[in-house]
């Protein structure tokens, strides 16, 4: 488990990094929460759960909010992701980027309302921009790609023998 | 869902819920053991991008450097960074003869010139939309403390929030959680200015009587005892007074480009009030 886990978060870092030094302030894509997505929707459970703690860790390293905040957004992006695998099946592109979409605004909406009840946010609506859902809708644009990504790094595994585990499911 | 399933996910949901509120609790609390968690994961994850912020940097400029324009490049960077400085020069000029003006005789310029400094580069930016900070290649080995203030030539950045061993955390003027004792440069009105998020500021508590005009510069009073006085931190960019209550909504927009910085110097006095 530990090599999968590894190589998701060298994947994962790389998508911070990118966003960082190219796409930051221009382009404010959900990279990692969309990688983050597609590897809950995996059926290793392990994995994703992992991959969230240490995505989660290294954004709100990286942040001025509350420590905390980040890893529990991505912890609910992988309950999201578990509860559509499990529901509602997603198989086709059209409801694959549907669910994205929504997974990514209710990770956006847990965001500020953990920051309103810490007071670091005056009212839910007021950091709710049309911008940001421009930028949510932009990055599910993008979800072919990342769950390609996905599947292309657990085939890598697969070749050196690894299986997915499933217990958590 | 087997019974031991359904035991097992209400387990870990449990668990996981328990351990994000006991994290954020910590965090509200200044916890010293996540200051640690946190240090250890910028150490690890910092030089990379320092070294690809590096490596992007050589690129860009040898290929703005020699391939593209040689010298006009160079010769347009000292002219732009030249540009800056008379700007700033012309900011202080108006601040000393305003304070001449008032008889403020006990205005020492030069102390303020004579902080001691660390220059730093900005390696990375916090890329979310919650909060506005950077991160800089200086730390607590080279004297960087919590609370210090971080300048660019034209102006106030921010000031340093985390302390690690060789990286620090700013938090930007623009961010939602930073405050700063403020006043207009041309009619000394105060107030308080406060991060707004994106690229704005607001500057709160100005009474609707107070003349405040677009295009006012608005300085650190100094009074805060965290930036030094008479530092720019940006310009009256909209003031409202058809609002309700008593005071006007006054937007600010930083001087400094906090999305592109690259050098800033970090003042190594935690507390202006109380240094000599």
């Amino acid at each position: 488990m530990t090599i999968p886990v590894l190589l998701f978060s060298l994947v994962g870092m790389g998508l911070f990094y990118s966003q960082n030094l190219l796409l930051f302030p221009q382009v404010r894509l959900h990279l990692l929460g969309l990688f983050l997505f597609y590897v809950g929707l995996r059926p290793s459970f392990p994995l994703a759960f992992s991959l969230a703690l240490v995505l989660g860790l290294l954004q709100d390293s990286f942040a001025a909010t509350p420590f905390g905040l980040h890893l529990g957004a991505s912890l609910l992006l992988v309950g999201m992701a578990r509860f559509c695998r499990r529901r509602l099946l997603l198989q086709k592109t059209g409801p694959l980027i549907i669910a994205s979409v929504a997974a990514l605004t209710l990770q956006e909406t847990g965001i500020l309302l953990i920051l309103m009840i810490q007071g670091f946010q005056p009212f839910i609506l007021s950091g709710l921009t049309s911008f940001q859902g421009l930028e949510i809708l932009a990055t599910a644009a993008l979800a072919p790609l990342m769950a390609a990504l996905v599947v292309g790094l657990e085939n890598i595994l697969r070749r050196h023998g690894w299986r997915a585990e499933r217990s958590g499911e | 869902m087997r019974p031991q399933t359904r035991f097992r996910t209400s387990l870990l949901i449990t668990a996981t819920l328990l351990l994000i509120i006991s994290l954020l609790s910590l965090s509200v609390k200044r916890s010293p053991i996540l200051e640690k968690v946190e240090g250890v994961v910028v150490s690890l994850a910092a030089p990379g991008l320092q070294g690809l912020h590096y490596l992007g940097s050589a690129i860009s400029g040898i290929w703005e450097g020699y391939f593209n324009l040689v010298g006009v490049q160079r010769e347009n960077a000292a002219l732009k960074r030249r540009l800056d400085e008379y700007a700033q020069k012309e900011v202080r000029y108006q601040e000393a003869q305003q304070t001449l003006a008032r008889l403020e005789s006990l205005l020492d310029l030069k102390k303020e010139v004579a902080l001691p400094v660390v220059g730093a580069h900005v390696i990375a930016y916090d890329p979310t939309l919650w909060s506005r900070c950077a991160l800089l290649d200086q730390g607590q080995d080279q004297g960087v403390r919590r609370g210090q203030p971080v300048l660019t030539a034209q102006g106030i950045v921010g000031r340093i929030v985390e302390v690690y061993p060789h990286y620090s955390k700013v938090m930007l003027i623009v961010d939602r959680s930073s405050n700063a004792d403020a006043m207009v440069q041309r009619t000394r009105v105060r107030g308080i200015l406060q991060g707004k998020g994106g690229n704005r500021c607001s500057l709160g508590y100005v009474p609707k009587s107070a003349d405040v005009q677009n295009g006012d510069l608005v300085l650190a009073s100094g009074l805060g005892g965290v930036f030094p006085k008479g530092q720019v931190f940006g310009k009256v960019t909209g003031a409202n007074k058809k609002t309700p209550g008593v005071f006007q909504e006054i937007e600010v927009t930083p001087v400094v480009d906090l999305s592109a910085l690259e050098e800033v110097v970090v003042v190594k006095v935690v507390n202006l009030a109380a240094s000599p």
